[in-house]
């Protein structure tokens, strides 16, 4: 009842009657989607899944023919979906397993330790794989685990990914036990990994002297915060939708609550940090600073004022001063999606400014410009890696509740 | 807090290793930078190219410096410091170099090893175009090597950066470390896709025909493309020709110089006409200020 109550309060009559399941279902609730919607959701994932299969086919069939990067801008979208895909499983994970550490209500139940365990996950694998299709030579991928080069921020990333992987898992299988005492001490340095990998990120651009737009101390810095920007958004997001779980209703709200003011201070510490790159960059007013001139004056500017500023910050700031979770829930989702761009401008900027003047016009290619436009197999190879990080989650959160259920345990 | 002492004890210690294991093996890498290269008596090369071509003072540059890499050769590898210097007075853009390149490695489509950059400059009527050759600049500090997430690109002894083609997984993080741009993603791309082909298209363009097929001879290694094999996938880049110097021949760019405008050879070798031009002029590198060091001078 207390749970109905609180539905009530946050969402209204719908929500309450959607969550009254969980009431007799303490383990997990089924999400409080209305069968309409939630048919509407599917028929989105599938049409998302079956182009993704079409971009996929192409990948395999064609390689890298039908990608519109090149050896002047290597890294194009998918790049930009690895570290969007990373940066919410560090974030996620930092923010539910560091509340489940330290004790805080609505996160202290193992049951929701799984669900961010899961969600994680379900970032972290399509992000894996949207690099993996990317790589020149995919089945020599695991050289990286053979003849790794620790001088080299990738194979470092690489590895604690890997680590932190292998590390959740661990958890999640611990939060089975009924009383492990190895759960908390393995989430310390999970939580570690989970605040060190987003960072490593930003420092993976940051060490590479060549592009100026990239080398640049702030930006482990501006990658961390919009990891914890992106995955308390989309822990709020899901937390919203699945309801209280096995929390109670109070905690469950307290929870919202936190994740809200997470991703409002993780907002407008990322615009902060944002504001000072790039005022400093302008503000000699004979300053020739390209890479943000592209970014604000490109051809894809609206990337910048659109997607980024006001699709991903100001609308999501302003809906988060509501009352309404609903308006939560849209504003969660709007800066979990959004929040891509912040890494696409990071991306493409930094690879679009040559060092060399004139080198583009040296030798003539399609693969040797300063430009670069996605291409449809790549947003098709992107809805696949979307379509597969739902499915992960959707299924991981099945296993949840069957593993539950097998080892008898109602959190 | 709601973790007891035991558990505190046991969560430090897991990150404290966490911590120190991850430093261990950055440490490690950084003070193990042996590349495993051959080197000593076992790499001298007695060629005898030229052994009966007398020098004489007014041959061309080209022989002086097809001498000072037999020269060159006879040193074991790691005596050996390639440079090449390259006279922007002489250079007439004629791109002669890049498709010199282009014909000897069998670059495909989008490859490209040492494009000529054309620049224009003062004002019309009086306007001047300056053409800068820009080859792999082997750079003495090359920031391609440690991005490099395999240890598939290192320096060798003698100063050029290779790129094992079997271990390169195409990450391309090479290729945005590189501040010169000098490296290059083969896509699988063939100038032959998508021609005409007519009635006996089978008989000219068949697969026994298929020129790309062919391979190319870099690194001493016969690279057939056929079938996504390496080099598609791979970074690659300017070797200074390396597989025509352990025969004793020079860069294909330096031999199809119309102007005589690239040089080449060891600067460790004060008699080398390399050594001797960078001595005599005032030569600069491409972008000083990144503290790559580059091997490749410019005579302005």
């Amino acid at each position: 009842m207390a749970q109905r109550n609180a539905a009530n309060s946050m969402g209204g009559s719908k929500m309450a009657s959607l969550h009254s399941t969980s009431v007799a279902e303490p383990v997990a609730s089924p999400p409080p989607i209305a069968p309409p919607i939630r048919l509407l959701f599917w028929a989105l994932w599938l049409i998302a899944l079956g182009l993704g299969l079409v971009g996929v086919y192409q990948r395999w069939l064609l390689g890298h023919l039908p990608a519109g990067y090149g050896s002047f801008v290597p890294w194009g979208l998918w790049v930009a979906i690895y570290f969007h895909g990373v940066g919410i499983a560090g974030g996620a994970f930092l923010l539910g397993a560091g509340g489940f550490l330290v004790g805080l209500p609505g996160f202290r139940n193992p049951a929701t330790l799984r669900t961010v365990i899961v969600l994680s996950v379900a970032a972290v694998i399509p992000a894996f794989l949207g690099v993996w299709l990317d790589l020149g030579h995919m089945e020599r991928a695991a050289f990286i685990f053979f003849s790794p080069n620790f001088n080299s921020m990738m194979t470092l990333n690489a590895w604690m990914y890997n680590a932190f992987i292998i590390l959740a898992a661990v958890c999640w299988l611990l939060t089975f036990q009924r009383r492990s005492a190895w759960l908390k001490p393995l989430l310390a340095p999970a939580i570690l990994f989970s605040i060190m990998f987003p960072s490593q990120s930003g420092a993976f651009f940051g060490v590479v002297e060549a592009k100026g737009f990239w080398h640049s101390a702030l930006l482990p810095m501006l990658f961390l915060a919009s990891a914890i920007t992106a995955g308390g958004a989309t822990l709020l997001a899901v937390r919203i939708l699945l309801g209280p779980g096995a929390e109670s209703a109070a905690d469950h709200e307290a929870a919202v609550r936190r994740l809200r003011a997470v991703t409002l201070i993780g907002l407008t510490v990322y615009f902060v940090f944002e504001f000072a790159e790039f005022s400093i960059a302008l503000w000699n007013p004979d300053v020739h600073a390209p890479a943000i001139e592209l970014i604000l004056r490109g051809p894809y500017w609206w990337v910048f004022w659109i997607v980024h500023l006001i699709l991903g910050g100001i609308l999501p700031f302003v809906l988060f001063l509501t009352r309404r979770s609903n308006a939560w829930l849209i504003a969660a989702i709007l800066v979990g999606v959004c929040f891509i761009s912040a890494r696409l401008n990071v991306l493409i900027p930094g690879q679009a400014v040559g060092e060399l003047e004139g080198l583009q016009d040296a030798f003539h290619h399609e693969r040797l410009k300063y430009i670069y436009h996605a291409t449809p197999m790549e947003y098709f190879v992107g809805l696949f890696l979307l379509a597969v990080g739902v499915a992960v989650f959707f299924l991981g959160s099945k296993i949840n509740d069957v593993a539950a259920r097998h080892f008898g345990l109602h959190d | 807090m709601t973790m007891d002492r035991r558990e505190l004890v046991k969560a430090g210690a897991l990150t404290a290793a966490g911590v120190l294991a991850t430093g261990a093996l950055v440490a490690r890498a950084r003070l193990d930078r042996e590349t495993g290269d051959p080197q000593g008596e076992g790499t001298v090369r007695q060629l005898t190219v030229l052994n009966n071509i007398e020098p004489r003072f007014d041959e061309d540059v080209l022989l002086r410096m097809q001498r000072d890499l037999v020269k060159a050769m006879a040193k074991p590898v790691e005596q050996r410091r390639w440079v090449m210097v390259i006279d922007h007075r002489k250079c007439v853009g004629c791109h002669a170099c890049t498709i010199g390149c282009v014909a000897e490695n069998k670059l495909p489509p989008g490859v490209v090893y040492r494009p000529v950059i054309t620049e224009e400059r003062g004002e019309f009527p009086n306007v001047h175009l300056k053409f800068t050759p820009r080859p792999c600049m082997q750079c003495e500090r090359p920031p391609c090597v440690p991005v490099c997430p395999v240890k598939a690109t290192w320096r060798r002894p003698d100063g050029i950066t290779i790129v094992d083609y079997d271990k390169c997984i195409g990450c391309r993080y090479c290729l945005t470390a590189c501040p010169y741009g000098a490296r290059t993603s083969d896509f699988g791309l063939h100038y032959m896709d998508g021609a005409a082909v007519g009635a006996d298209g089978a008989a000219v363009m068949g697969p026994e025909q298929k020129l790309e097929d062919l391979p190319n001879y870099e690194y001493g290694k016969a690279w057939s493309r056929d079938g996504h094999r390496s080099p598609v996938g791979n970074a690659r880049k300017c070797h200074f020709c390396l597989h025509r110097l352990e025969v004793g021949q020079l860069p294909m760019c330096v031999t199809t110089c119309i102007g005589r405008a690239t040089y080449f050879g060891d600067a460790s070798d004060p008699d080398a006409l390399v050594t001797e031009l960078i001595a005599k002029n005032n030569v600069y590198t491409l972008l000083p200020h990144k503290g790559t060091s580059p091997r490749v001078f410019y005579i302005a």
